[in-house]
């Protein structure tokens, strides 16, 4: 009698295993869609064997639970990896927004933002046709013109670089907010696995919080540190704390020199941030890096251009025969007084045409000498021992070739997380295949089960009729 | 494989790096593989002894640079990437393993018996 109720009692903790892993594929495949959702398994304990007379009978399993398909090394990696390509990605886009105002229209023959390289070019020949005349008065304002269109056109990209970093300013401060929403929820995910689950896998909360974590990847550079009872201590990629257990550290922004310096507590972790990765890297690269840069280059180019050809024409004798004095110099550029801000601020402030000295000093006002000097200094190395064309054009296959070397990186590290999530995917993601087979399984052994507790109960009513002891062997 | 090796070809070395960064970041051996016969197809219906035809590889080579570039650094990527895809795999037959030893040790244990 005893035998044929541990007999029921097994068969009984049979079904109800199988019934628990049936409910396990079933939220499976309910959540097949379910983004951030990680596939589980049921898992299976084996019960104690029971002695019955001396013999040791398996007392079958309990289903304890389910485990989530995931491998944490591998999901830490795909971080890494989003972190970098979000950076470059980011950064690439900022690039090639550069690179578009040194780009000249094709096929167009007015002027544009782009088309500084022919505008040096088109100033300086300017001088070269007024050396043939120097007193014509039309080929005078030709020179005015072309250099009010040279002086326009680095003034206006100057001033479209200064808007693209005011951009990225704004980008990167938003997405400050974005972060602290996003490691608050970490802390609160981190306390909630402790204490329901710290020593086994959390199921969706897990998947919550590695959801976040993939967020907060693209977003800044993090590096992600396991401790104790499951919980999960989050840095910047330089070190600095941004979540330890329960508690999240707020990143903060405040202006620092005319733009947006990010600070954990009282530290300016800016450059930290910038080479750490993410949108955030990305964006504080180019605000702090390249725009800088381009805008520097152009500066110089801006400062010497104007500082040299003023001065020669401030050496020359103009149409009126009048020369350059301290006082009222023959200036065709305003005279920077530093090389910084020199592209933004350049103009043309000749308004007569009459004061281009055509003339050297000491000659008549026909004479064309210093026209002729003027024309030249397209040929002289006085941009940082360069000549202005060729300084221009290395500057710009610069640009070329960083924006290309960037959108090389992207590539690569998109392949990258490609590869990693195809991984991923496939230990992660439910697959309905398989699902559907183990479904299959569970229900073939759930009837097989259920078939021996109906013979067991026909074999106790049968036992119970006889009114003798019936032993299942 | 003979016949992609005799078969008339003419791939661009460009698009075959492309390609191949492509099927790299699969981890698509098999393509890779085809793609390997068509860089030996590309180099073998050039006349070696033609100054033009060397001239035409070089060509190529240079408008393929950038490409070359990419393809080296997801090489790079895949490297490292290999180390978390062994780990994976171990897992993987580590599971499988499991389940035999399981299999074994539950028919040990019941004896054929209460294994539901």
């Amino acid at each position: 009698m005893g035998t044929i109720n541990s007999a029921l009692s097994l068969i009984g903790g049979a079904l109800d295993a199988d019934q628990a892993a049936l409910s396990v594929v079933a939220n499976n495949v309910a959540n097949a869609n379910t983004p951030g959702y990680t596939a589980e398994t049921p898992d299976w304990q084996q019960n104690a064997p029971i002695n019955a007379n001396g013999i040791q009978v398996g007392d079958g399993v309990t289903e304890t639970g389910a485990t989530s398909q995931r491998d944490r090394v591998l999901e830490e990696r795909l971080d890494q990896q989003q972190q970098l390509a979000s950076s470059s990605g980011s950064r690439l886009t900022a690039l090639n927004s550069m690179q578009a105002l040194f780009t000249p229209d094709s096929g167009s023959s007015s002027s544009t933002a782009g088309d500084i390289g022919s505008d040096i070019t088109s100033f300086f020949d300017s001088f070269s046709s007024l050396e043939t005349n120097p007193t014509d008065n039309a080929l005078r304002e030709q020179v005015l013109s072309s250099a009010s269109t040279l002086a326009g056109d680095i003034s206006g990209t100057a001033n479209n670089l200064n808007a693209q970093g005011a951009a990225l300013d704004q980008d990167a401060s938003g997405i400050v907010s974005q972060v602290n929403s996003l490691t608050g929820a970490l802390a609160q995910l981190n306390l909630q696995i402790q204490s329901i689950s710290p020593h086994a896998d959390a199921g969706t909360l897990e998947d919550q919080r590695q959801q976040d974590l993939s967020q907060l990847s693209q977003l800044i550079g993090i590096n992600q540190v396991s401790t104790e009872n499951n919980g999960l201590s989050i840095t910047t990629t330089s070190g600095q704390l941004l979540v330890s257990q329960g508690q999240n550290f707020q990143l903060t922004t405040g202006t620092v020199s005319g733009s947006t310096d990010f600070f954990l507590g009282s530290t300016d972790i800016t450059s930290q941030l910038a080479t750490g990765g993410g949108q955030l890297g990305g964006d504080l690269t180019a605000r702090d890096v390249d725009i800088p840069g381009a805008l520097s280059s152009l500066d110089q180019l801006a400062y010497s251009i104007s500082t040299s050809v003023n001065a020669q024409n401030n050496s020359g004798k103009d149409l009126d025969g009048a020369t350059g004095t301290v006082a009222s110099p023959l200036y065709i550029f305003n005279e920077p007084a530093a090389v910084a801000g020199s592209a933004a601020n350049m103009n043309v402030i000749m308004t007569d045409p009459n004061q281009i000295a055509a003339a050297a000093a000491g000659s008549g006002t026909g004479d064309n000498s210093n026209a002729v000097a003027m024309a030249n200094l397209a040929g002289q190395t006085f941009v940082s021992g360069q000549t202005p064309i060729n300084y221009y054009s290395n500057f710009v296959s610069t640009l070329g070739a960083t924006v290309s070397e960037v959108g090389t990186e992207n590539t690569a590290q998109n392949a990258s997380v490609s590869q990693l999530q195809t991984q991923n995917n496939a230990l992660s993601s439910v697959n309905l295949n398989n699902e559907a087979a183990a479904m299959s399984t569970l229900e073939s052994s759930y009837q097989a089960a259920s078939q021996v507790f109906t013979l067991l109960n026909t074999i106790m009513a049968s036992a119970l009729n006889l009114g003798t002891e019936t032993a299942v062997s | 494989m003979q016949e992609l090796e005799t078969r008339p070809a003419n791939p661009e070395l460009k698009e075959l790096v492309v390609e191949a960064s492509r099927a790299l970041a699969r981890l698509d051996a098999t393509r890779l593989e085809e793609l390997a016969v068509s860089c030996q197809a590309l180099t073998r219906s050039r006349d070696c002894e033609d100054p033009g035809e060397w001239e035409f590889l070089a060509r190529q080579a240079r408008e393929a640079a950038t490409d070359w570039a990419v393809f080296a650094r997801v090489l790079k990527a895949t490297r490292s990437n290999l180390n978390v895809m062994k780990r994976l795999r171990d897992l993987r037959v580590g599971q499988l393993e499991y389940t035999e030893r399981q299999a074994r040790g539950g028919a040990g244990v019941e004896g054929g018996n209460g294994n539901h």
